[in-house]
């Protein structure tokens, strides 16, 4: 039985649907506007979270970025591309794709990176905690959704009241 | 032998969950509504190669791309929401639109649906003009740009909301909705409504199928502007915007009516051509 495997919504043969609407696409320009607005995004996450994206290296500014060991996850989060497979569908090594892939597979075995914000008060004693809600010692924690979702949160209530 | 059944719909879906109707949701859903709305009116200040007409055009071969891949119905309204917010922070030549398109229907669907379009198939869509490599490394770009805020409130988000509170007869109400569903995707491809609030939109919908349906048959007990009323109240939305809203969709209604009878008129299009007009088929049932 050939359908099963296939694909249950094959596009129809001779379907109107299917036409290019603006003409020919240059892929070169294509390509060019593709890297040019990766790296936008990747100057933009580099400067929002002082941290370089493409080498993996922590930058100076509010976070304060150690590196994790031994977190025991599984490998298929650290290891980009150990799926591999037929859907890779052999992605240039270039800037468009570092986010996702690091510079070399080892450094991700294991180790992953924790980011902590810094108080901005210039003043600060050494050995004092990275937080106010750290009870003593160096704050050593792996990131969650909602730390970001905080964050978010309150980037938009601040430009919400001019 | 063959043992195996292929007319089985391989989408199984979840019952509905009451308590995600209620109105703690409901509240939910206006508090945030707001954070995915495109920037700025982009014409006007971003795009220098893109016309409103070919947003248009991109829109309603989005449309049709969705109806031929029987997506769900979220699919459509999702993706277009997508490229407004790309194209109200990035100026993008228009040879690039329909390459946009696809990579916003491949992460809406992704997003949506239990299988989802294929790289493969958009680029079929295209004509070929563009690679499955193309849009995936798009779909990086536009990614970035939207910062991953995916999850973004669409009309349809409201429509069960809505409906619950209406004193309606319950046999009606899947027709309702199926016109409501329509004149979504309807606002959709008219840039009018990009940057109106998707609650709007829904009530402004549902008002409308509700008042259309009812010159055929009872399908409610409240007349027209008892209706809005109660509608502009479930969402807290003004009753003059609300009724401005509903007259611009009625309109936009009656326009693309008006532009498929032209094409019966022009005579030389068979039935098949026609099918693919911009909107869906059933709009053309309502009898104005």
């Amino acid at each position: 039985m050939t359908e099963r495997s296939g694909d249950a919504r094959p596009v129809p043969h001779g379907s109107k649907a299917c036409r290019r609407l603006f003409g020919p696409v240059d892929s070169e320009q294509l390509r060019r506007d593709c890297d040019a607005l990766m790296a936008g995004c990747l100057q933009e996450a580099r400067e929002r979270w002082n941290f370089d994206f493409v080498t993996e290296t922590p930058l100076e500014g509010n976070f304060a970025w150690e590196p994790v060991k031994g977190l025991g996850l599984p490998k298929l989060y650290l290891t980009p591309g150990s799926r591999g497979g037929p859907d890779d569908l052999g992605r240039r090594p270039s800037t468009s794709a570092a986010l996702l892939q690091g510079s070399s597979q080892e450094d991700h075995v294991d180790l992953s990176l924790s980011c902590t914000l810094v108080p901005r008060s210039p003043e600060r004693p050494e050995g004092s905690p990275a937080g106010p809600g750290t009870s003593g010692g160096r704050k050593r924690r792996q990131t969650s959704m909602t730390d970001f979702y905080h964050s978010k949160r309150r980037l938009i209530f601040c430009k919400r009241r001019p | 032998m063959e043992l195996l059944c292929c007319e089985v719909d391989p989408v199984r879906r979840a019952v509905p969950d009451r308590n995600l109707l209620d109105d703690r949701v409901l509240q939910n859903l206006l508090t945030i509504e707001e954070r995915y709305l495109p920037q700025c009116s982009y014409f006007k200040c971003v795009q220098k190669d893109i016309q409103p007409y070919m947003r248009r055009m991109v829109a309603t071969w989005m449309l049709e791309v969705c109806e031929e891949q029987k997506c769900e119905e979220e699919v459509f309204p999702l993706a277009m929401n997508y490229l407004d917010r790309f194209l109200a922070g990035v100026p993008t030549p228009k040879t690039h639109l329909q390459l946009l398109g696809a990579v916003c229907m491949f992460l809406a669907s992704k997003l949506k649906e239990t299988i989802p379009l294929t790289a493969e198939k958009l680029c079929i869509y295209t004509d070929n003009s563009i690679k499955p490599q193309e849009l995936l490394e798009w779909e990086l770009v536009v990614l970035g740009k939207l910062k991953w805020n995916l999850a973004a409130v669409t009309p349809h988000d409201f429509i069960e909301h809505i409906l619950r509170k209406l004193p309606q007869q319950r046999e009606k109400l899947s027709l309702i909705r199926k016109h409501a569903q329509t004149f979504i995707a309807l606002c959709a491809t008219d840039f009018k409504f990009a940057m109106y609030p998707p609650s709007m939109i829904a009530t402004g919908s549902v008002g409308a199928a509700i008042c259309g349906l009812q010159q055929d048959e009872e399908v409610s007990s409240l007349t027209c502007d008892a209706l809005t009323e109660l509608l502009a109240k479930i969402t807290n939305t003004d009753v003059d915007c609300l009724k401005a809203c509903q007259e611009q969709i009625e309109a936009v209604l009656l326009n693309s009516l008006q532009q498929v009878r032209q094409e019966q008129r022009d005579g030389s299009k068979t039935e098949d051509e026609l099918d693919q007009a911009t909107t869906p088929t059933d709009v053309r049932d309502i009898d104005l």
